[in-house]
């Protein structure tokens, strides 16, 4: 059998925020394989319609219990199946796929500063950092910038700040925290390394600040995919230098000051 | 056939799926369609790779190029758009880096390429001429993404002739003709290709489409139209495999939308003497593996024991002759 196409089984599929779902996977081996920033290419249907496989973030993955999470926010009819499927079904997933965010510098401030749906990935790394982090005794409290639309579509929070994190919320219209992006809070700070997954446009800022105050940051992209695996050349993105680089296989996870947006 | 080991494990089954095209033995006429594949080795981590009848490497160019703009690809009804726009490594690139995963496979390696010019094409096919393990050249006489070339070779007989007399005066490997379906008489391309040399010829490229962004209210693609692949354009590729057969002698390797086995089934019934699955990689990348094992059941169960592949090839005319 091929080594990374499973048929995970859902252990848990619920709407956690307006049009934003959590599902959980039962599959040890991708669970065991999984790094932050990579994602799962599913299939949503078993017909031919939608006809394309779905890339989705790792939201969190478990060795121990063999489980996968991921969250997504239902934009179109393969998402929408997606959310209609019901504990106890499988599902066809291939992955983990990608290279993953770098978590090995040795730094103190970090920031990690998501956009609506681009919060997924960030959790698994804010995870994977805190427990880093509590493995080496270091006791700084790291910085999360997350930004939606509106309160009712806002999630992970808690997530978050059960991990330690000091989390500041802004809301397009006001609803939750403050009202504005995510890019007006973290201007009155300074640090080492910036995470960062989101919108195009809350990229694009984030670039300009990563670049003004030379902070070493890397940054999850999305694209639209076919393969998932480097092999259709369908996600490009083009680079500073370089030329394009495939989401799927050089990605999703990119030095920041690097990509043109 | 020559001794690779996965054969082994077929030879244990009565049918014999083995078969040769323009002097390529190939275990099984399942091959892979070109772009849809890369170099072969992002898939060695989904299936095995030996499996396949063959394998058909992204489209070549002499020198790098770097594709279109995004978006690239765009989802349609049983169906997708691609305007990737041929990036490719280039041929020396090619050779020097992707050739050594290629030389590893026991399976025969298809060389796909692509020129702006007559001339590209001669310069990339002598170049490839002396080099170790390609069993063939499959010429792109039908990319519809790039600026100059491609597909205007292809829907031209006297274009078409020209660009594969330069390739067969640039090489003595076997030479496949790619055709576009983006023509009114597609038999009069394979006739000149046949003319002019061809030893088999595949089909079908994308078809010509484009999609509007109704927001944007502008089009999708940066080049406005781009190929649309995928099942959508089974039943075109189909007729057109079947005009094709009616009109020369050369093998025929059959493509566009083959998605199961009972698809390969219709091509070969159709007059293909392999097929190429290409779209449905992205979806199932067990895809080539499962229509093998459906066509090997397929022969057992319809016909009698000792059948080969080479008695199907193009049976439906048979039944349409009155
Ligand atoms: C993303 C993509 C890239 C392709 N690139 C090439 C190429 O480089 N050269 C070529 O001859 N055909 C190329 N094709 C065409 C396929 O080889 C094939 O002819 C076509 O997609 C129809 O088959 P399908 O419906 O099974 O995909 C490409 C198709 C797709 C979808
Ligand atoms: S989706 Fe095919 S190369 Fe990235």
């Amino acid at each position: 059998m091929a080594k990374l196409r499973f048929f995970a089984d859902i252990v848990m599929n619920r709407e956690i925020a307006m049009d934003i779902f959590h599902m959980k996977l039962y599959c040890p081996m991708a669970a065991k394989l999984a790094i932050p920033g990579q994602f799962l290419h599913m299939r949503c249907s078993d017909t031919l319609s939608p006809l394309l496989r779905r890339p989705i973030s790792i939201a969190n993955a478990d060795e121990r219990d063999g489980t996968l999470d991921i969250i997504y926010r239902v934009v179109g009819e393969g998402t929408r199946l997606l959310s209609a499927k019901k504990t106890g079904e499988s599902i066809d997933i291939m992955g983990p796929l990608g290279n993953g965010y770098p978590i090995d510098q040795k730094v103190n401030r970090i920031a990690i500063i998501g956009g609506g749906i681009g919060t997924c990935p960030l959790m698994f790394l804010a995870k994977k950092l805190a427990t880093k982090n509590s493995k080496s005794g270091n006791l700084v409290k790291h910085s999360v910038f997350l930004g939606f639309k509106t309160a009712k579509q806002s999630f992970g929070i808690e997530f978050f700040q059960s991990l330690g994190y000091d989390v500041h919320i802004s809301t397009d219209d006001g609803s939750l925290g403050f009202k504005g992006f995510p890019t007006d809070l973290i201007q009155d700070y300074i640090f080492d390394v910036i995470y960062a997954c989101g919108p195009k446009p809350l990229l694009a800022i984030m670039q300009a600040y990563a670049v003004r105050h030379n902070i070493m940051s890397f940054v999850s992209l999305e694209e639209r995919m076919a393969c998932g695996i480097g092999a259709c050349l369908g996600c490009a993105v083009k680079m500073k230098s370089d030329g394009y680089k495939k989401v799927c296989k050089d990605g999703p996870v990119f030095e920041l000051s690097k990509v043109i947006f | 056939m020559n001794n690779d080991r996965i054969s082994c494990k077929q030879n244990t089954h009565k049918t014999d799926l083995s078969l040769e095209i323009a002097g390529i033995a190939m275990k099984n006429p399942v091959m892979v369609a070109s772009g849809t594949f890369g170099f072969g080795r992002e898939y060695s981590e989904f299936i095995d790779i030996n499996n396949l009848g063959a394998i058909v490497t992204k489209g070549l160019t002499f020198l790098p190029k770097e594709g279109n703009p995004p978006p690239r690809t765009y989802e349609t009804p049983g169906g997708m758009l691609n305007s990737v726009g041929l990036e490719n490594p280039g041929v020396e690139n090619f050779i020097k880096k992707e050739m050594p995963y290629l030389n590893s496979l026991s399976i025969p390696v298809i060389v796909n390429i692509d020129g702006d010019t007559v001339n590209e094409y001669y310069k990339i096919a002598k170049r490839l001429d002396n080099v170790k393990n390609i069993s063939a050249l499959e010429i792109n006489i039908s990319c519809p993404n790039v600026k100059q070339g491609g597909m205007a070779f292809g829907q031209d007989p006297q274009n078409a002739y020209e660009v594969v007399k330069a390739v067969k005066e640039g090489t003595n490997l076997p030479i496949i003709v790619k055709l576009s379906p983006n023509v009114t008489k597609v038999e009069k391309i394979a006739e000149a290709a046949v003319s002019a040399g061809a030893d088999a010829i595949s089909l079908i490229n994308t078809l010509l489409g484009m999609a509007i962004d109704i927001y944007e209210k502008k089009p999708v693609f940066y080049r406005t139209f781009a190929g649309l692949s995928g099942p959508a354009v089974k039943p075109v590729a189909l007729r057109m495999v079947w005009q094709v057969y009616d009109a020369v002698d050369v093998p025929i390797i059959g493509m566009g939308g083959i998605f199961t086995w009972q698809d390969a089934i219709e091509f070969i019934l159709a007059g293909a003497s392999a097929v190429a699955v290409g779209t449905a990689n992205f979806v199932e990348p067990q895809a080539p593996e499962k229509i093998v094992a459906g066509i090997e059941h397929y022969l057992k169960e319809q016909f009698e024991e000792n059948i080969r592949l080479n008695d199907i090839i193009g049976l439906a005319h048979k039944a349409n002759i009155d």
